[in-house]
């Protein structure tokens, strides 16, 4: 399937020239109760409009915390979290409930439908909460994702594969500025994770910016733009990968670290 | 049973709030049955044993005051008395005591010992001196009247003072506020200077080797009627009337508390089986597991039974005794009331019984639950990891979406309904606690509306009552002369013999326009005319009489050719039912001395009742006693209300609980929604309202099933109750009508309550991590 064209009409920022920090975290520090070791230990990182970026380590390594800091469901214990120009530390439960509604776009590694709703209640739910209605908006998500027929079921009735389309539609109905996706594969078999990761690559095509965790390297480097790597709640590499749309970039110099190619 | 029981306290331990609820909605309901059972079991019939100790009177015959009192001193061997007392001169007497005045029944006797009827002396001593009177302790009490107190005769134009010396308890008058007959006593010498012409009597008492039945008791007072002139027994009351009179406050506190604790262990039941299918819900990985590792169906369900049976044992070890205790100053009161010592009546039984009772109920309404969870597959549960989602609640999810409803309204409304099982049993709990309260609202209601009918209020505004010392042409005169005057009708009491009854009925005289003082007919009309009587359905079946029948009474040996032309709506039927209701033309000719006692006045719309009362009082301040018409002492009433009130709160705190427990139960339940919805951006404000929408609508709809059924079930109740006190079935227009505002306020109270009980699992929900929950897959 290709939708590029499609897509373009849904990109959520501009091309690779004329970037602007989209997501700045600095020296982040999140430790949780009880623990002797920082989930995060003082990490800074930026993100840039229009980047797919691939957020990659093993299980504990804080990468999945780093995506819940950027989507502001978690807070960190030190450090700030600015994301398209709010720093999330100064919002309440009630700001960062208003502020994921307009601006993020969220993707669950077990798609996390609500299973008394059909596949287009569901998609509709974060645009209801914005107090508008995107019936026809939402349909027409429904029919370019290739998961029209199940529009009236419910998640129950569905594969794997069209729970996550589902849930990537439901990402997408406010068109959010930052799609986070974690582990959005994971719970899929390799063809159908192959399909959803191609569908986040017309996407970012189009211009949306990506976050996405993923403890798997192949994927990361196949699809993502840029790969940072985290282990130990340290960000230990940071690269940028060679596309056929671009050209060899150099090395992006975090604070603290260097990663070299 | 190791594993069993460790599993389980281990549960309990984890599982703190189910527990507590359990707890306390089985405290609350075994408390009200405790208090039942020790009402309704009491060690002994109080009344019997005081009637025992004080060699009662199984018959009290009064006699017309022609008769020779040596024929009297033969009754006694005529009808196979064991002993007796009297014959005892008596009158009717009115007296002013504390502002206020009385009509009591003097009694001639000279010391309170005897072989029959002895009077225990309870304060002060029995009278020594003509100037000197006994009262009933339990009219003194009502009537806040004491030793060295001083009362003026007002029946007698010498108007002598007595001085109080002694109260005495009377099981005959016991409960002075229930109703029965006013005593007092003085010395024989006494009675001539109090007895007014025409109002004076002889008093008999008999006692018997053995306690009579009713018909061996008819069958003694007709001998007395047939072998003495005619019209020489005037009046007569037996042992069982008066028993059933003291008995009658007793029943209907346990009829009543009865339904109640039924209601209560209802929602119990209903709670208790709401939170085991919550906890098994919960738990379903869990069984999977105990039953991988070896526990057999019988030991699961062994798990859920004890981890309700172990808050609910707890709950009866302190509810058991409280509602004992708390029930003692019910029994208290009956002991109190006939001058008996109180004995606190604690019966093992009774508590074995409500121990017992209660466990089993839980146990019950347990047990589908838990039976489900020890049949569960372990492999499909452990694969699963969680129950299948409640998948109900989508139509009216989709109704409320049409509706365009703000979307967590939406939302909320489905998960009150999403496992149908749960919501139904919320709903019946919140259904109960509702009913209740119109169940109480409605006995109390219909019992006023009896005290009113009784009372004719509405009809009447002032009670004039008439000393016989004044004649009937000056009390009229007077009140016929006051301006606010609209009519009035003169009422007496008497005694008119209807044959096939041995007693003469309880007969009201009435001269005026009687059809205006609000007598209920169930059938037939009211009286017309001379030669008409209306009476209740109880007389006319002992009679073996009906509607339209003729028949010949007797008034003092004259015969009154009679028809009867409407049933009378009365609360009691047997011995205490027989009543009759003549007008004044049908026996004028047969009493030409009859003088009304009272006048039920009736004023023009806008007057002064108060300024009317004191004018008239002041016009004959020792010959009238005016008062507004009232209900009189409703102390009895109160109290009943007072105990239907607490328990009916009781119930609905239940309720509470039972609607509070499933909100905590879908919230847990639904933890994964409820956090994705956050990440979505659903602000805590309304998940909080998505919570208090699922418990608004399951009290809404509680509410609306709970109102006409609360009303229509404190109908039967009241009629059941009524039935139980031996009455006949009120007409429909007899049960207490509800105000407007008790019809709207209640349910909209339950609806407003049921959503403030949403806010602490609203705000555990708001509270929601989503990081822990999303990612603890």
């Amino acid at each position: 399937m290709d939708g590029r064209a499609f897509f373009r009409a849904f990109r959520g920022g501009g091309g690779t020239k004329g970037m602007t920090d989209l997501v700045s975290l600095t020296d982040v520090t999140k430790v949780y109760q009880g623990g002797i070791t920082g989930a995060l230990n003082g990490i800074s990182v930026t993100v840039e409009k229009g980047e797919f970026t691939a957020i990659m380590g093993p299980s504990g390594s804080g990468k999945s915390t780093m995506l819940n800091l950027v989507a502001g469901l978690d807070k960190p214990s030190s450090g700030t979290v600015v994301v398209g120009g709010t720093d999330l530390g100064k919002l309440g439960e009630a700001g960062l409930a208003r502020f994921r509604r307009d601006h993020i776009g969220f993707v669950f590694q077990f798609f996390h439908l609500l299973p008394n709703l059909t596949a287009l209640e569901n998609i509709l739910i974060p645009a209801q909460l914005k107090g508008n209605t995107a019936t026809v908006r939402a349909r027409e998500l429904l029919e370019e994702l290739g998961i029209k027929d199940v529009a009236d079921s419910y998640p129950a009735r569905m594969s794997g594969g069209q729970q996550q389309r589902v849930a990537i539609a439901r990402a997408l109905i406010n068109n959010p500025t930052l799609l986070l996706a974690d582990e959005p594969t994971g719970a899929l078999d390799t063809r159908t994770g192959d399909q959803v990761m191609e569908l986040l690559g017309q996407l970012h095509r189009n211009g949306q910016t990506i976050l996405l965790v993923t403890h798997d390297a192949k994927l990361a480097t196949r699809h993502a733009a840029r790969v940072i790597s985290v282990m130990d709640g340290k960000i230990v590499d940071d690269a940028r990968l060679e596309s056929p749309e671009r050209a060899p970039s150099d090395v992006i110099r975090v604070r603290g670290e260097e990663a070299s190619r | 049973m190791t594993a069993v029981l460790l599993k389980a306290i281990r549960d309990l331990r984890r599982r703190r709030l189910p527990a507590i609820v359990i707890f306390g909605t089985t405290l609350l309901a075994v408390l009200t049955a405790t208090m039942t059972l020790s009402l309704m079991s009491q060690a002994r019939d109080p009344y019997q044993a005081a009637f025992d100790a004080q060699k009662g009177a199984h018959l009290q015959v009064t006699f017309d005051s022609r008769i020779d009192p040596a024929t009297l001193a033969g009754t006694p061997g005529l009808i196979g008395a064991a002993a007796f007392g009297g014959p005892y001169p008596a009158t009717d007497m009115q007296f002013r005591a504390g502002g206020h005045k009385y009509l009591v029944t003097t009694i001639g006797r000279d010391n309170p010992n005897g072989e029959v009827e002895q009077l225990r002396v309870t304060a002060g001593r029995w009278p020594v001196a003509n100037n000197e009177i006994a009262l009933t302790r339990s009219f003194a009490d009502l009537n806040h009247v004491s030793v060295g107190d001083r009362l003026t005769v007002l029946s007698v134009p010498e108007q002598p003072v007595l001085n109080v010396t002694a109260l005495v308890a009377d099981i005959d008058e016991a409960r002075a506020d229930v109703g029965g007959q006013q005593h007092s006593w003085v010395l024989t010498t006494a009675i001539g200077p109090l007895t007014l012409k025409g109002s004076s009597s002889y008093r008999m008492n008999y006692r018997f080797a053995s306690d009579p039945t009713a018909a061996q008791l008819q069958a003694r007072t007709e001998k007395l009627h047939a072998s003495l002139p005619a019209g020489s027994v005037t009046d007569s009351v037996n042992y069982l009337f008066i028993s059933s009179i003291f008995h009658v406050s007793t029943q209907v506190l346990t009829s009543v508390l009865m339904a109640f604790s039924v209601f209560a262990l209802a929602a119990t039941a209903a709670i208790v089986a709401n939170l085991v299918t919550g906890i098994v819900i919960s738990g379903y990985r869990e069984i999977g597991i105990m039953k991988a590792v070896g526990f057999t169906p019988v030991q699961v369900v062994g798990v859920f039974e004890l981890q309700v049976l172990v808050p609910a044992a707890a709950a009866c070890i302190v509810g058991i005794p409280a509602g004992t205790v708390l029930g003692q100053p019910l029994v208290a009161s009956s002991s109190q009331a006939l001058g008996l010592a109180y004995q606190a009546t604690f019966s093992p039984a009774i508590d074995a019984l409500a121990l017992g009772g209660a466990l089993l109920i839980v146990a019950l309404a347990a047990l589908i639950p838990a039976v489900r969870a020890g049949l569960l597959k372990p492999a499909i549960v452990i694969a699963n990891a969680s129950a299948p989602r409640g998948q109900s609640g989508r139509w009216l999810r989709r109704l409320a979406s049409r509706a365009r409803l703000p979307r967590p309204v939406v939302l909320g409304l489905g998960d009150a309904t999403a496992r149908p099982v749960r919501a139904i049993l919320t709903l019946a709990a919140v259904f109960l606690g509702i009913a209740t309260m119109y169940v109480a609202l409605g006995e109390t209601g219909s019992f006023y509306g009896i005290y009113k009918y009784e009372g004719h209020l509405g009809n009447v505004d002032v009670v004039v009552t008439k000393s016989p010392a004044m004649a009937d042409t000056d009390a009229t005169q007077l009140i016929s002369s006051q301006p606010e005057t609209e009519r009035f009708v003169a009422q007496t009491i008497t005694g008119i013999s209807v044959p096939g009854i041995a007693d003469p009925a309880y007969s009201v005289v009435l001269r005026g326009n009687s059809s205006a003082l609000g007598y209920q007919v169930t059938s037939g009309r009211w009286i017309n005319g001379p030669g008409e009587v209306v009476a209740p359905a109880g007389l006319l079946h002992d009679a073996h009489l009906k509607l339209g029948d003729t028949f010949t009474a007797t008034y003092h040996g004259s015969a009154l050719k009679v028809r009867v032309v409407g049933v009378l709506y009365d609360l009691v039927s047997g011995p205490g039912g027989h009543e009759l209701i003549v007008d004044w033309s049908t026996i004028a000719a047969a009493a030409p001395d009859l003088s009304p006692s009272s006048y039920l006045v009736t004023l023009k719309p806008g007057s002064s009742v108060d300024s009317y009362v004191k004018r008239m009082a002041a016009a004959q301040p020792d010959l009238l006693d005016v008062q507004a018409n009232s209900t009189g002492d409703t102390a009895f009433l109160n109290s009943i209300a007072g105990v239907l009130f607490a328990i009916a709160a009781v119930i609905a705190l239940i309720a509470v609980a039972g609607i509070f427990n499933t909100l905590m139960l879908n919230t847990r339940e639904r933890v994964r929604d409820t956090a994705t919805l956050k990440a979505l951006g659903m602000s805590p404000r309304e998940l909080i309202g998505m919570v208090a929408s699922s418990a608004g609508f399951l009290a809404l709809v509680g509410a609306l099933i709970a109102v006409p059924a609360g009303i229509w079930l404190s109908r039967e109740l009241f009629d059941l109750i009524i039935s139980s006190v031996g009455g006949t079935a009120p007409p429909p227009s007899a049960h207490g009508a509800f105000e407007p505002w008790q019809v709207v306020v209640i349910p909209v109270a339950g609806v407003i309550v049921a959503i403030a009980a949403a806010v602490i699992p609203g705000r555990w929900a708001a509270r929601t991590n989503v990081v822990e929950v999303l990612h603890a897959e």
